[in-house]
């Protein structure tokens, strides 16, 4: 091993990691046998996993598929679920809980559903998941920033983890950031230059989560990234699994 | 450098662009090439088309470091009359080694002859041309290799590799049956296995790395290299080595 390769030695959890194939996208990872290999080869131990048929079409079908990537991995995969706008999706998820199986619901894509982020559409959903203080990952790529902002700001107790930020959203991140005041960021795409940096400084390492958004991204390229950000050895410790481990310990 | 390795990051912009919070300012860049183990960025302005005004400002800032920035011209097809006599300037006068071009910003496809000006300038003075290529129908890497055909005397560099596929499979194509094309490998599209793609079907002599500067940080694009499933001597090759023999750094 040189600078030429890498490999992780420090705990890692990635907070973002899609399974199962999508109804337009087959995945190139089969089982969760590959995908623990992958993990294995950047030193990543756990990933947050949610199924990616539940961002466009079915979070009841993707839920019920992502129980055979978390079962037998050795508690390696943790689940993210999924939710909808739909009302039995809400009751999916409290069967879930009530079975102790959820700390963490990840919202659907509702820019191609064509089901605004509002709260008389998301309203039941988001009032259950701040009651029961569960935080609730939110793609920055698939929901309109106005209404996931409008709406999430009168959810003041609600944990949420913005996921996906590109740098077209880049100019308005750490506003957003501050506007929901509880929110992180996950970092699979959030790569203008100097922005992981500027954001350690502006509002903490702790409101910051190591992501890859694999198989959609490459799992190295960000943890490379990030071993090579002008932060201190805590700062880093924090984004690798710190903040995501807080987040789901609650 | 890395492990020795001269690290050439082979497309950076320079100018202002604000809805991307990209700012004139090499600081920055700077801050994250030393941090990655960048060694040299080639810049270019595209946001004007006479290219006067693009390449004197290319320039002013390859001037406050030439050390670290090597600069390219910027002409467009757009206002064909200046061609010739901005490409002379920008080469001769202020010192620019290749040439950028951005068929987005123009309504020509690759394959018209309104392009040919610039590729029979790049091929009498022997140049490198970087031009943007993706899925948009002025941006096809076949067209771009319908020029490397017509024009063996210049170098044609495939700016993105064609973003994303088929167009990404095209582009290698294109390097596979035209010695003078080759492969630049930033993207936001870093699905897994892309720099394996590019590296197995072109060679690893004709792939080069590219950041994408400001817009995107060096650190997480060089981190797709530096992660990739290759050996060392092809990733020496495609971090640097294959830039600094195009550019004639050796």
């Amino acid at each position: 091993m040189n600078e030429l390769s890498f490999r992780c030695d420090s705990p890692v959890l990635d907070a973002n990691v899609g399974v199962g194939h999508r109804h337009d996208r087959p995945s190139p990872v089969e089982d969760a046998a590959v995908l623990l290999a992958e993990m294995d080869r950047h030193g990543v131990d756990a990933a947050l996993v949610y199924p990616v048929q539940g961002e466009q079409v079915s979070a009841l079908d993707g839920n019920d598929g992502l129980h055979e990537w978390v079962d037998g991995a050795d508690g390696r995969l943790l689940p993210l679920w999924m939710a909808s706008m739909a009302p039995e999706s809400l009751e999916q998820l409290q069967q879930l809980h009530a079975s102790g199986l959820v700390r963490a619901v990840r919202l659907h894509d509702t820019t191609s559903t064509s089901t605004p982020l509002t709260s008389w559409i998301y309203g039941d959903l988001l009032a259950w998941l701040q009651q029961e203080d569960l935080p609730l990952w939110i793609s920055l790529a698939d929901n309109d920033p106005v209404q996931l902002a409008d709406t999430l700001s009168a959810f003041r107790e609600l944990r949420t983890v913005l996921v996906g930020a590109h740098y077209t959203h880049a100019p308005y991140v750490l506003s957003l950031l501050r506007h929901l005041p509880r929110s992180c960021l996950e970092l699979s795409r959030h790569e203008s230059l100097g922005a992981i940096e500027d954001l350690v400084t502006q509002v903490g390492a702790r409101r910051l989560l190591y992501g890859s958004y694999y198989p959609r991204y490459a799992m190295g390229p960000v943890l490379w990234g990030l071993h090579r950000q002008q932060i201190d050895s805590r700062q880093l410790q924090r984004i690798l699994d710190g903040t995501a481990r807080e987040l789901l310990s609650r | 450098m890395i492990a020795d390795a001269p690290v050439i990051d082979f497309h950076g912009h320079v100018g202002n662009w604000e809805s991307v919070a990209m700012l004139d300012e090499p600081s920055p860049m700077l801050h994250a090439m030393d941090a990655a183990g960048v060694d040299r960025a080639c810049v270019f302005n595209i946001f004007h088309p006479d290219g006067r005004r693009a390449n004197d400002s290319t320039a002013a800032f390859v001037a406050r470091h030439p050390d670290r920035f090597i600069g390219f011209a910027y002409v467009s097809p757009m206002m064909p009359e200046t061609i010739e006599a901005e490409l002379t300037r920008a080469i001769d006068d202020l010192g620019l080694q290749a040439i950028k071009i951005y068929p987005p910003y123009t309504v020509f496809p690759l394959d018209h002859e309104a392009w040919h000006a610039i590729f029979a300038f790049a091929q009498e003075r022997g140049l490198v041309i970087l031009s943007h290529t993706d899925d948009g129908a002025l941006s096809e890497p076949r067209k771009l290799g319908t020029a490397a055909e017509r024009f063996p005397g210049a170098t044609f560099v495939s700016g993105h590799s064609g973003n994303i596929e088929p167009f990404r499979t095209q582009a290698i194509e294109m390097a596979r049956v035209h010695d003078n094309f080759y492969l630049e490998t930033c993207s936001t599209y870093r699905q897994p296995g892309v720099i394996e793609k590019l590296v197995a079907g072109a060679g690893s002599d004709r792939v080069l790395f590219g950041s994408d500067q400001p817009l995107m940080d060096p650190r997480t694009q060089l981190g797709k290299i530096i992660t990739a499933d290759l050996t060392d001597e092809e990733k020496r090759q495609v971090i640097g080595g294959n830039a600094r023999r195009l550019l004639g750094l050796d």
